[in-house]
């Protein structure tokens, strides 16, 4: 029982993180089409202003946070205007954009190493304490991730499901013609959603390196595991892709509980390969029929 | 004059040049970084016929790279196969590899591709570094895969035997060999009967199809073809560092050779030389500013598919064609 308490606990933790890192993802591949190859370097940036905030600019942690957001927006702005904008009015969208933002994320990567140096920090942003659950300690700071994480899901579903912004999103990303057709400013839409899917990359970096530690590589790792939820629940599906991250996380912790930590990788990505085979447009994908 | 005309006319002044080349300049810098320069060359024109070519976006390039590297170690450190046999046989093991891989990506779509196959790759890796079971514990703990130290002690080819002062020369001109024997066959699979295949495949799938050209068929042989060739390239590199470790699926190699195909022109034949030997040139040019060299790279990468999409090779033909 104790056993299946602690497995929970880590699992949903690690959900969180992966579903908080992959709607940002899963958003900009909904309506651009586009694979943003930089966002475990967003990521990272994200965890390094955040502590840079903290430890030489001296802010509180809210404000650290927030900053950090702001800034990754702002990177996702900018990789709006710099690739997808002039690589949106040349042929072969889907694979330019990969290219050029696997370039892109070096560069961001290889500045924060130039930055902060190779050695792993600690992130400052932690909570302190832990409840106990039966013969289970949980460590509060995996509590305030999951809290965060769950209200930063529920903001982006008011906002996509309430909002004239949002509802501009979702029609871009099932008919971009026909939403174009009915005003909506595609252009407009594409770079809020990179926006908000850097300022999303940013928390999650912060939460992520706040049980692990900050170094300027540890966003390939996340962002590996947020493309494979996306792919398993279907490119774009943001809802599917929450499901599918806290899905995955259970079974992270599961298998890393029953085979160890070397073999859940390799599982996880088994179970993705026989998912693809299985449906190859996911599991909440809905197959593209191609007329000729 | 014809396309394939022109083709061979290049490719025999290219390899004129190279045999020179030792002769004029036999410095061992120069000539090791050459081979080194030959093996990328090999990997990046066959991945090329996979990226350019079929149009399948499949990342999985450096994984079968190790795996050449990997299977030619471990049948000469395992079972003492003598090198000149190890290193076909790990290009058919890498066809197997190569296979596998594309069969797990035939019914997925570009970036499903690409995501799957780096996953692969990325698990190879994480398996192979992970590893700290002792398979064997002749010379130390070892395991199955190396672990982070990688293999070695695996033979040689007898090159460094034969010529024991020149080996590098000699490495040198198997590097070439190799190397035009692999650009031959993406001359022949791009002027052939498969590079029309997917040409039509690309231009009008619903018509090539209803012609009876099997996406499935295709898409298979291109992926063996260029396994077979990456694998080879893999021995080679093997051999010619006398070690294999996890380092060949850094990331940063997987850059360095998608921007040469990207610096070079996507899906023509001698953008991908023209890529990597630019690239190497800069990365000599820039060993000075070692730290700033993956910014340079990654800087290199967004601007040129950003605003040369076609590459160097695009930017030839376009100039030539303006001339008349």
């Amino acid at each position: 029982m104790d056993v299946l308490i602690q497995i929970v606990a880590s699992g949903l933790t690690l959900g969180a993180m992966y579903a908080v890192a992959t709607i940002g993802l899963s958003l900009v591949y909904g309506s651009l089409n586009m694979l943003n190859m930089a966002h475990g370097a967003i990521l990272t940036l994200g965890g390094y202003i955040c502590y840079a905030a903290i430890v030489h600019a001296g802010l509180n942690p809210a404000l650290a946070l927030l900053a950090a957001a702001f800034v990754c927006a702002l990177v996702g702005l900018l990789i709006y205007f710099s690739a997808a904008l002039p690589l949106l009015r040349a042929e072969n969208f889907e694979t330019n954009i990969f290219i050029a933002t696997i370039g892109i994320g070096s560069v961001i990567e290889n500045l924060m190493l130039k930055g902060f140096g190779p050695y792993p920090i600690p992130q400052p942003l932690a909570v302190e304490g832990q409840v106990v659950i039966g013969n289970v300690h949980i460590p509060l700071q995996n509590v305030f991730i999951l809290g965060v994480a769950i209200v930063l899901m529920v903001a982006v579903a008011i906002l996509l499901q309430r909002t004239s912004a949002g509802r501009a999103i979702r029609a871009t990303s099932m008919n971009r013609e026909a939403a174009q057709l009915m005003g909506v400013r595609v252009g407009r839409v594409y770079a809020q959603v990179l926006a908000l899917s850097g300022a999303l990359a940013a928390v999650s970096g912060i939460m992520i390196s706040s049980i692990a530690t900050l170094t300027p590589v540890m966003g390939g790792d996340p962002m590996l595991k947020a493309f494979i939820v996306c792919v398993v629940a279907g490119l774009g599906n943001v809802y599917g892709a929450v499901i599918a991250a806290i899905a995955l996380g259970l079974l992270e912790a599961a298998t890393q509980y029953v085979l160890g930590v070397r073999w859940s990788f390799a599982t996880l990505l088994l179970l993705v390969i026989l998912v693809l085979i299985w449906r190859p447009y996911g599991l909440f994908g809905k197959q593209q029929v191609v007329r000729l | 004059m014809t396309s394939i005309r022109r083709d061979i006319l290049i490719g025999l002044v290219c390899l004129a040049l190279a045999i020179a080349l030792p002769i004029v300049m036999p410095g061992r810098y120069v000539i090791t970084q050459s081979t080194l320069f030959f093996i990328w060359a090999i990997v990046v024109v066959q991945w090329n016929l996979v990226l350019g070519i079929g149009g399948i976006f499949s990342l999985a390039q450096m994984a079968l790279f190790a795996s050449g590297a990997y299977a030619t170690a471990m049948l000469g450190f395992y079972w003492k196969v003598p090198m000149l046999a190890a290193i076909p046989m790990a290009g058919v093991i890498t066809v197997a590899v190569g296979m596998l891989i594309g069969l797990a990506c035939l019914r997925l779509r570009g970036p499903y591709v690409a995501l799957l196959t780096l996953a692969i790759a990325q698990v190879m890796y994480v398996l192979i570094v992970n590893d700290t079971d002792c398979f064997t514990t002749v010379g130390g703990c070892m395991p199955l895969f190396g672990g982070v130290r990688g293999i070695g002690q695996f033979g040689d080819i007898g090159l460094r035997a034969l010529f024991p002062s020149k080996w590098y020369i000699a490495h040198y001109y198997v590097g070439l060999a190799l190397l035009a024997v692999a650009v031959t066959i993406s001359i022949v699979v791009i002027r052939g009967p498969l590079g029309l295949a997917f040409r039509a495949l690309r231009d009008n799938p619903g018509y090539a199809m209803s012609r009876g050209i099997s996406r499935f068929k295709y898409q298979l042989w291109i992926f063996a073809v260029s396994a077979f060739f990456t694998g080879i390239a893999g021995g080679f590199y093997a051999i010619h560092f006398r070690v294999v470790g996890p380092t060949v699926f850094s990331f940063s190699t997987l850059l360095f050779l998608i921007a040469m195909i990207v610096i070079g022109g996507l899906g023509s034949i001698w953008g991908p030389l023209l890529g990597a030997a630019v690239l190497m040139l800069a990365d000599e040019g820039m060993r000075e500013l070692s730290d700033y060299r993956n910014i340079g790279l990654g800087l290199l990468l967004a601007v040129f598919v950003i605003a040369w999409p076609n590459g160097l090779n695009g930017w030839l033909q376009r100039s030539r064609t303006s001339r008349g």
